[in-house]
């Protein structure tokens, strides 16, 4: 799955524009920092809808990581690229909000099927139903599986990226997805658009 | 399962423009919120001692990144924020001046100089644009055009408020437009009015110089009676004169203050200087006359008329504002029966042009 993110190693120029910025930003230059909010607001964003599954919650969130992210940023050393940095920020935003959640206490609910007769029109509904149950699925699995789960399975990134990302061994993270699609597939039950959808993500990232 | 069959992963859903705007305005001010509590913390009783001088020191270094970076025409936005003290800064050759407890954004749109003010007052002082793009102000749901002059924003939660010290500036409020000259105040709590500035007391006739006692002068009825014999000569060619009796006349400082009858003088003084400066140098004198017209005293009604009036000589773009203006703040005044001919004439003017 391609990604637009700005993440890895990061090339010379880079790395230099981003420890120029981050040492700016650090100093309480508010033009440094709206420079990298804008920078990196897609970045932060799709990390934290990729754990969330949608954007209900997800203002609040994005103020909270980008709060951390500009109280932290003077601690920025370049090791990684400044997109990747600020997405480890933003993950760990994302999991102490999901820890302190309490799980919903209404079972999932399952609608009706949607009759469209465009292709894509219902391919999109078809999307949209399956995320919606399985991040309803996700939100009752544990907060480092799940998103050791959206992470891998859902945004297709490697079990190497992730464990950097969630300042883990890569074979924590390896278990930590088999776990949560494991229990995910307990949950689904006789959901078959939830099992298909499983199945189809598993294969979409043996692909990779 | 086929490439065909298979749904992938879910599309991300991009976040609207205005939410992105909230998240910003929110990571900023808690930033701005927490920027004295970053401090080391002082002892617990005299907490205040530092704590002043320290958001004070933050006001200061913003607001000379702001200053520094003024010469480069502020390509990227400059966020300014005053603590606990009010403070100034430069924007291009405008001059601003922020309340306490004041941010706003400044940044060039399209080559305006725009500012977006988050929350808090501030003055305004605009330097001429003439054919340069228009100084804005945003504050809410609520746009202020200027082309030059000073007045002052304020703004809480959404409501907005606009007063302007002298000249003109349109407000764009959710789509309708009201221009406000100088001495008038536009509030968002009631956006199709315009008033005075200062608070409407009630109408009162105007008075000679008052007794040293501070006798209160008595008051008019709501409709223009006889025309009393004015205090100076009436001229034809100018405006009606403040003493000919307008149930829309100013109220003059409170009976008692030392200043009322000087006050009175200056106005009339200053008054008959421009009407002398009129053949000379017609421009000074509208510019003296709006300056006149700001103030609340009986001469605003004939000094904005004559400001109206000198501006539909000069062919000035303002006339039809200026008058609307006048009729807008003096709609029974001495002279509304002229500023409505000379709108009649120049809305007719308009419409025959090809």
């Amino acid at each position: 799955m391609p990604t637009d993110m700005v993440v890895g190693f990061p090339a010379s120029a880079t790395r230099e524009h981003d420890l120029e910025l981050a040492r700016r930003a650090a100093t309480g230059d508010r033009v440094a920092q709206r420079e990298l909010f804008v920078e990196q607001r897609a970045n932060v964003h799709r990390a934290l809808f990729r754990i969330l599954g949608s954007n209900r919650e997800i203002e609040d969130l994005l103020q909270d990581a980008f709060i951390e992210i500009f109280k932290a940023v003077g601690s920025f050393r370049g090791d990684s690229t400044l997109g990747r940095w600020c997405q480890t920020i933003a993950i760990r935003v994302a999991y102490l909000a999901i820890s302190r959640r309490r799980p919903p206490s209404v079972e999932l609910a399952l609608v009706e099927e949607t009759i469209a007769s465009d292709t894509d029109v219902r391919r999109h509904v078809q999307i949209r139903e399956a995320a919606r149950r399985l991040y309803a699925a996700l939100d009752r699995i544990e907060a480092k599986q799940r998103i050791a789960f959206a992470l891998a399975a859902i945004d297709g990134k490697s079990l190497a990226e992730v464990a950097e990302l969630t300042s883990s061994s890569v074979f924590a993270v390896k278990t930590r997805v088999w776990r949560a699609r494991r229990e995910l597939m307990r949950r689904a039950g006789k959901d078959a658009v939830l099992a298909a959808y499983l199945d189809d993500l598993k294969e979409v990232s043996h692909d990779r | 399962m086929t490439d065909d069959q298979r749904l992938g992963s879910p599309p991300i859903e991009p976040l609207s423009e205005a939410a992105w705007t909230r998240v910003e305005r929110g990571v900023w001010s808690q930033l701005d919120a927490e920027r004295p509590a970053g401090s080391p913390p002082p002892g617990p009783r005299r907490w205040w001692l530092v704590a002043a001088p320290l958001a004070a020191a933050a006001a200061v270094a913003v607001l000379l990144i702001a200053v520094r970076r003024a010469p480069t025409a502020f390509d990227e936005p400059s966020r300014v924020v005053t603590g606990a003290a009010p403070s100034s800064v430069l924007f291009g050759d405008s001059h601003i001046e922020l309340d306490a407890a004041t941010a706003l954004v400044m940044r060039r749109e399209a080559d305006h100089p725009t500012v977006t003010l988050e929350r808090g007052a501030a003055w305004f002082t605009v330097a001429p644009r003439l054919s340069r793009p228009a100084f804005i102000v945003r504050a809410g749901d609520a746009m202020v055009r200027v082309v030059g002059t000073k007045f002052r924003v304020l703004r809480s939660e959404e409501r907005i408020a606009v007063e302007v010290d002298h000249g003109l500036v349109d407000v764009n409020f959710r789509g309708s437009e009201v221009a406000i000259g100088g001495g008038q105040r536009w509030s968002s709590d009631a956006p199709g009015r315009i008033i005075a500035a200062a608070a409407p007391p009630p109408a009162v006739e105007p008075v000679p110089p008052a007794p040293a006692t501070g006798e209160p002068p008595p008051e008019v009825p709501a409709a223009p009676g006889p025309t009393p014999a004015p205090a100076r000569p009436h001229r034809p060619a100018r405006p009606a004169h403040p003493a000919a009796g307008s149930a829309d006349a100013r109220p003059e400082p409170a009976p008692g203050s030392a200043s009322a009858a000087p006050q009175v003088d200056r106005d009339g003084a200053e008054y008959d200087r421009l009407a002398a400066l009129e053949a000379s140098s017609p421009g000074a004198a509208l510019t003296g006359y709006l300056a006149l017209a700001r103030g609340t005293s009986r001469w605003a009604d004939p000094a904005l008329f004559a400001a109206a009036r000198l501006a539909v000589d000069r062919h000035d773009a303002r006339a039809g504002t200026l008058l609307g203006i006048y009729l807008q703040r003096f709609p029974r005044g001495a002279n509304a029966a002229d500023a409505r001919q000379l709108l009649a004439h120049l809305q007719s003017e308009k419409r025959d042009k090809p």
